[in-house]
C-alpha cells in the first residue's frame, strides 16, 4: 500500500474512534478519579467540613465488619446461580427460537419484556408477589395444595436469597436470549449443510458447528453479565433491602446502605473499589482461562 | 422412526416454550388484572385472579391526574435519540476495532470493558458538577448525553463482535468498485449486520427506557420527567399505589413489546442475507 | 437496494418520533432554563420537597399558587423528586450549591444540613415575625432543635399512638391496652394464624429502630435522661439494665406469639397494610396513618388510644418534625423567607396539616374540633398527662445515628430469627452508644 492510502486509513480510524473515546474518557474515567480519592478520605455527608485523608481506614472498616464474610458469600451465590440459569435458559430459548415459528415476534415481545423494566420496579413487583401474607405466589401454592402454610419468602433467611435470585433469573434471561439469538442468526447455513452431508446429529452439530462459531459472543456476553449481575443492587434493594438480618446483602447493596443510611461516601467508595478489584481479578482469570478458546474478544 | 423423533422434538420444544411463557408472563398478567381492578378491590382477600368488575379508573387516573402522556413522550424521545446516537458512534468504533489492528487497540477494548465494572455512584458528585457547569442540569440533553456515554462501551464491544464475523472481502469488493470505505460500510456491511444492529438497538433503547437514578438526579422539571421517575412517585410513605403502578407498568411494557415485534422482521431478513458467501 | 430501504425505516421512525415529540418536551425545559436569570423585578424561587406524595404535592402547589397571587413579583418552581432518593437528590444539589432557595428539612436531616453549612440561620427573620410566638411549644422546640437556633420552621409534628381494631377487641371483651404487658397479652389473645389474624403489626424492617429504642426507654422508666435519651440519668446506656432485657424479651415474644411471621421484614407500608387489610389488630403509628386507615376501614371498626406505658407507668415519646428552611447560599433569602412565613400562617398550615396528616404547629389549632376529638384525641390526652408521658430530645444529632438505625434493625431481626441472643444484642448496642458518647455529636 502507498503511504498516502495508509494515511487516509489512519485518519478514518482516528475519526471513527474519536467520539466514543471522548465520551467514555470524559464522562466515565474523569469523574472516577475523584471518586477514588474519596475512598481514602473521611467523607461523610454528616460532616463535609472536614474531609481529611484517612489512609486505608475506610477499607479496614468495611472489611472488618462481621457481616463481610456473609456479604462475599451472598455476592458469589448471587452472581454464579443467576448467571448459570440465565445463560442456560437463554441459550436454550435462543436455540428453540432460531428456526422461527408462527407468532415468534409476539412470543419474543412477551418473554423479553422483563428487560424493559427497571431493576427497582421488578424488585417491588416481586416483593408483592412473594409477600408472605398477601402475596399471590403463596396463594397459588396454597390453592394447588403444594404447601399448607404460607412461606415467608422474603422474611425467612432460608428463602430470601432464593427469592431474589429467582427474580433476577426472571429478569436476565432475556439478555442472553437476545444476544445469542442474534449470534445464531449469523451462523452461515453452509456450515450446517456441510455438517448435514457429514451426517452429524443435532447434538454434534451444536457442539461442533454452532457453539464454536458463536463462541466469541458467548465469551463476551458471559463476562459482561458476570460484571453486570455483580453490579446490580437495584433488584435486591427493591425486594428485601438486604434483609432479613442482612441475609440478602451483596457487596453493592451494602454499598447503597452505606450511602443511604450512613451517608458515608468514603466507605461506600471503598466498597466500590473493592468491587472493581474483584472484577478485575475475575477478568484477568477469565481471559487467561479462555485464551485456549482463541476468544481474545476484549 | 426418524419422523416420530421429529414430532416428539417439536412437541418438546412447544412444551418448553409454553412453560417459559407462563413463567415470564405471570407477573405481567398480575399487573394487567390489577390495573383493571377497581381501587378498593386490589387488596381484597381472597385474591381475585380475574377482576370482579372491570374498571379503567386506574388508567384514567394516570392520564388525567398524573399526566402520563407527557412522561411517555419524554421517555420515548430520550430513549430513541440516545439509542440512535449510540448506534452511529458505536457502528464506527466497533467497525474500526474489528477491522484494523493498530497500537492501543486492545488496551482501548480493555478500557471500555472496565467501565462496566464501575459502580455508577463513584464519581457521581463530580459528574453532577460537570453537568451543572455545562448548563445541562434539568435538561433532557443531560440524560441523552449520559445514556449515550453509558452505552458506548457495551455497544462497541457487541458490534465489534458482529463485524468480526463478516468477511472483510465483502467491503473490499465494494471498494474496488469505487465505493469509499464509509459508503461500503453503509451499503454493504450494515445490511448484512441487521440482526446484530437490531439487537444492539433494542438493548440500547431498553437500557435508556428504564434508567432511574440519573433521571431523578438530573431532571427537576415536572414536564421533563421520564417514565421511571413518574412511576417511582407512586411509592409513597404509606404504601405503593398499585392501581396506578400496575397501569403504568403495563403501559411502559407496550413500546418494548412493539419494538421486539418490529425488530423481529429485521432479524429474519438479516438471516437470509447473513448467509451470503462465507 | 430493497433491503437497504427497509433498514432505513428504523432511523426514519426515530426521526419522526423525535420530530413529533420534541415540540412538547423542549418547551418545558426552556422555561426551567431561564430560572434564576430573569429580570431583577421578578424573583424566581426554587423549592424542593422530600417526603413527596402525589396528594401532598397537589396541596403544596395550591398553596404556592395563592402565595404567587399575593406576591406577583415572585415565582416559585417546586421540585418534587420521588420519595425514594429525594434526600439523596437534595444533598447532592446542596453539595454542588445548585440553585435552590427553599427546601424541606427533616429532624433526621437538619443536623447534617447545619454542619455542612447548607442551610441558613433564620433567627433574624423569626425575631421580626409576629407569628413566631403563636407556634406551639413542640414546634418551637423542634425549630430550635440544633444549637438552639431556628434553622427551619416545622410544617407539622409527628408523634406515635396506638391504632386498634375496636370490633375485634369488643368481640373478645377486651379493652385497649394501657401497658406494654397488656398489649402483649391482648396481641396473643387476638392471634389466630388459622384465620390469618394476628394481634400486632410488628415493624421488623426498615425503620424498626425507633420502636425498639422507645420501648426500652419505657422499661427503664424514670431513670432515662430525657435530654440525652440513649442514656440514663446515671450516665449508663439504656441498654445496660436488667429492665432493658426484660423489655426486649417482651418485644421478641410479641413478635413470636402475637405478630405475623412475615413482619420480621415489614417496613412502614407493610405494617399499615397489615392493619388496614384486616390481618392485624394493633398498630403503632404516626398521625399521617389516620387518613389511609379511615379510608380503608369502616367507621366504628377502629379507634385510637394513647401509647402503652412501661412497667413503672411511664411512656417516652418523641416529637418528630419536618418543615421548611432556606439554603445558606440563596440569592433571594428575603423572598424565600416570605414564602416560608406564608406557608406557616395558621390558615395555610391548617390546609397542609389536614392533607399531610400531621399535628398542627399553632396553639390556635388545638381548638379546632378535628384535632380535639376523634382519632387525634390521644395526643391531647398524652400532652395533658406529663407525669406518665415524658417527651425526650431525639438522638438524631449523633454522628453515628444513621449507621445505628441500620445496625439495630439488623440485630433485632437476627434476634427474632434466633441468630443472636438478646444479651449479645444489648451488649453490642451498649458498646455502640458508649463509643458514640465518646465521639460526640
Amino acid at each position: 500500500m502507498k503511504p498516502f492510502r495508509l494515511n487516509r486509513t489512519q485518519t478514518f480510524i482516528f475519526l471513527s474512534l474519536l467520539p466514543a473515546v471522548l465520551l467514555v474518557f470524559g464522562f466515565t474515567y474523569f469523574p472516577i478519579l475523584k471518586g477514588i480519592d474519596v475512598a481514602f478520605r473521611n467523607y461523610s455527608l454528616f460532616n463535609l467540613t472536614d474531609v481529611h485523608y484517612v489512609g486505608l481506614d475506610n477499607f479496614r472498616a468495611v472489611m472488618g465488619t462481621p457481616q463481610f464474610g456473609t456479604i462475599l458469600k451472598n455476592t458469589a451465590l448471587w452472581v454464579i446461580i443467576s448467571l448459570v440459569f440465565q445463560f442456560a435458559i437463554g441459550f436454550l430459548l435462543a436455540l428453540l427460537m432460531r428456526k422461527g415459528f408462527r407468532g415468534r415476534g409476539i412470543y419474543q415481545g412477551f418473554v423479553f419484556y422483563s428487560w424493559a423494566l427497571s431493576g427497582f420496579l421488578i424488585g417491588i413487583i416481586f416483593r408483592w408477589l412473594f409477600n408472605g401474607q398477601i402475596g399471590v405466589i403463596n396463594d397459588l401454592l396454597l390453592n394447588a395444595g403444594i404447601i399448607t402454610e404460607r412461606i415467608g419468602f422474603l422474611s425467612d433467611p432460608k428463602w430470601a436469597m432464593f427469592s431474589v435470585i429467582v427474580a433476577n433469573i426472571w429478569y436476565g434471561v432475556a439478555f442472553f436470549a437476545i444476544m445469542l439469538l442474534a449470534a445464531l442468526q449469523s451462523v452461515p447455513s453452509e456450515l450446517y449443510e456441510a455438517a448435514d452431508i457429514d451426517g452429524a446429529s443435532g447434538f454434534s452439530q451444536l457442539f461442533n458447528v454452532t457453539i464454536p462459531y458463536i463462541m466469541p459472543t458467548i465469551l463476551s456476553t458471559v463476562a459482561l453479565r458476570v460484571i453486570w449481575i455483580f453490579n446490580f443492587p437495584d433488584l435486591i434493594y427493591g425486594m428485601t433491602n438486604g434483609g432479613p438480618a442482612g441475609s440478602t446483602h451483596i457487596l453493592t447493596t451494602y454499598m447503597l446502605d452505606k450511602i443511604i443510611f450512613s451517608g458515608d461516601y468514603g466507605q461506600a467508595s471503598a466498597i466500590g473499589i473493592i468491587c472493581i478489584i474483584i472484577l478485575l481479578l475475575f477478568l484477568v482469570f477469565y481471559m487467561f482461562a479462555t485464551k485456549a478458546e482463541k476468544a481474545g474478544d476484549f | 422412526m426418524k419422523k416420530q423423533w421429529k414430532i416428539a422434538g417439536k412437541a418438546g420444544k412447544a412444551v418448553v416454550l409454553a412453560l417459559y411463557f407462563i413463567f415470564m408472563v405471570f407477573p405481567l398478567y398480575w399487573m394487567v388484572i390489577t390495573s383493571l381492578k377497581p381501587r378498593n378491590e386490589i387488596f381484597a382477600l381472597p385474591l381475585q385472579y380475574w377482576p370482579k368488575h372491570i374498571s379503567f379508573e386506574n388508567y384514567v387516573q394516570i392520564f388525567k391526574i398524573s399526566k402520563f402522556q407527557i412522561y411517555l413522550g419524554n421517555s420515548l424521545f430520550i430513549s430513541l435519540v440516545a439509542a440512535a446516537i449510540v448506534l452511529v458512534v458505536t457502528i464506527l468504533s466497533g467497525y474500526v476495532l474489528a477491522r484494523f489492528s493498530f497500537r492501543g487497540a486492545s488496551q482501548l477494548m480493555l478500557a471500555f470493558f472496565i467501565t462496566q465494572m464501575i459502580p455508577l455512584f463513584i464519581g457521581f458528585s463530580t459528574l453532577y458538577m460537570m453537568m451543572s457547569r455545562m448548563g445541562l442540569l434539568n435538561k433532557q440533553a443531560s440524560l441523552i448525553l449520559m445514556y449515550t456515554v453509558g452505552l458506548v462501551p457495551f455497544c462497541t464491544i457487541m458490534l465489534r463482535g458482529f463485524f468480526q464475523r463478516i468477511p472483510s472481502s465483502l467491503e473490499e469488493a465494494a471498494m474496488i468498485d469505487g465505493c469509499s470505505r464509509l459508503s461500503a460500510l453503509w451499503r454493504v456491511i450494515i445490511p448484512v449486520m441487521m440482526p446484530g444492529i437490531s439487537a444492539t438497538f433494542i438493548f440500547a433503547f431498553v437500557q435508556n427506557w428504564n434508567e432511574l437514578f440519573m433521571a431523578i438526579m438530573f431532571i427537576d422539571n415536572e414536564t421533563s420527567k421520564t417514565l421511571p421517575v413518574a412511576m417511582n412517585s407512586f411509592i409513597t410513605k404509606f404504601d405503593i399505589d398499585w392501581g396506578s403502578m400496575s397501569a403504568a407498568t403495563v403501559l411502559s411494557v407496550i413500546p418494548t413489546v412493539i419494538l421486539f415485534a418490529i425488530c423481529q422482521r429485521f432479524i429474519v431478513e438479516g438471516l437470509t442475507q447473513g448467509a451470503v458467501k462465507g | 437496494m430493497r433491503k437497504a430501504t427497509k433498514w432505513m425505516a428504523l432511523p426514519m421512525v426515530t426521526v419522526l418520533a423525535v420530530g413529533s415529540l420534541s415540540a412538547c418536551s423542549s418547551s418545558g425545559t426552556q422555561k426551567a432554563a431561564d430560572g434564576g436569570k430573569a429580570a431583577p423585578a421578578k424573583v424566581n424561587l426554587k423549592m424542593i420537597e422530600s417526603l413527596t406524595s402525589p396528594a401532598r404535592t397537589e396541596v403544596i402547589k395550591k398553596m404556592i399558587a395563592s402565595f404567587e397571587a399575593a406576591n406577583p413579583n415572585i415565582k416559585v418552581e417546586l421540585i418534587s423528586p420521588p420519595l425514594e432518593g429525594a434526600d439523596n437528590k437534595i444533598s447532592t444539589m446542596l453539595n454542588a450549591r445548585e440553585d435552590l432557595d427553599v427546601l424541606e428539612v427533616r429532624d433526621v436531616t437538619v443536623k447534617q444540613f447545619v454542619t455542612n453549612k447548607w442551610i441558613a440561620d433564620l433567627s433574624s427573620y423569626t425575631n421580626a415575625w409576629s407569628g413566631y410566638k403563636d407556634l406551639n411549644a413542640n414546634a418551637i422546640a423542634m425549630a430550635n432543635y440544633i444549637n438552639n437556633t431556628p434553622y427551619f420552621i416545622p410544617y407539622g409534628l409527628y408523634e406515635k399512638m396506638l391504632f386498634y381494631r375496636k370490633d375485634w377487641f369488643d368481640a373478645k371483651g377486651l379493652t385497649p391496652p394501657k401497658t406494654w404487658d397488656e398489649l402483649y397479652k391482648d396481641a396473643k389473645a387476638l392471634t389466630d394464624p388459622a384465620n390469618n389474624r394476628f394481634g400486632y403489626s410488628f415493624r421488623g424492617g426498615s425503620g424498626a429502630d425507633g420502636y425498639i429504642v422507645d420501648l426500652l426507654r419505657d422499661f427503664n422508666g424514670s431513670n432515662v435522661n430525657p435530654d440525652d435519651a440513649m442514656f440514663l440519668k446515671s450516665g449508663a446506656t439504656i441498654f445496660s439494665t436488667p429492665e432493658a432485657k426484660q423489655g426486649l424479651t417482651m418485644y421478641a415474644n410479641l413478635y413470636k406469639d402475637g405478630s405475623p411471621k412475615d413482619s420480621v421484614n415489614w417496613a412502614f407500608a407493610e405494617q399499615v397494610q397489615g392493619f388496614v387489610s384486616g390481618t392485624t389488630a394493633m398498630l403503632i403509628q404516626d398521625p399521617d396513618t389516620i387518613d389511609p386507615v379511615s379510608q380503608k376501614l369502616g367507621q366504628g371498626t377502629w379507634a385510637t388510644a394513647p401509647m402503652p406505658v412501661g412497667p413503672t407507668g411511664i411512656s417516652h415519646y418523641k416529637v418528630g418534625a419536618a418543615g421548611w428552611g432556606v439554603t445558606s447560599y440563596s440569592k433571594h433569602p428575603n423572598e424565600a423567607w416570605k414564602l416560608i412565613e406564608f406557608l406557616s400562617s395558621p390558615e395555610q398550615n391548617a390546609i397542609f396539616t389536614k392533607t399531610a396528616g400531621v399535628i398542627p404547629i399553632h396553639n390556635s389549632a388545638s381548638v379546632d374540633k378535628s384535632f380535639t376529638q376523634g382519632a387525634y384525641k390521644p395526643y391531647i390526652d398524652m400532652a395533658n398527662d406529663p407525669a406518665h408521658f415524658v417527651s425526650y430530645k431525639p438522638e438524631t444529632d449523633y454522628k453515628g445515628f444513621g449507621e445505628w438505625r441500620k445496625i439495630v434493625q439488623q440485630d433485632m431481626q437476627a434476634v427474632l430469627l434466633n441468630h443472636l441472643s438478646i444479651d449479645d444484642a444489648l451488649k453490642k448496642w451498649d458498646a455502640y452508644w458508649i463509643n458514640e458518647k465518646k465521639q460526640g455529636k
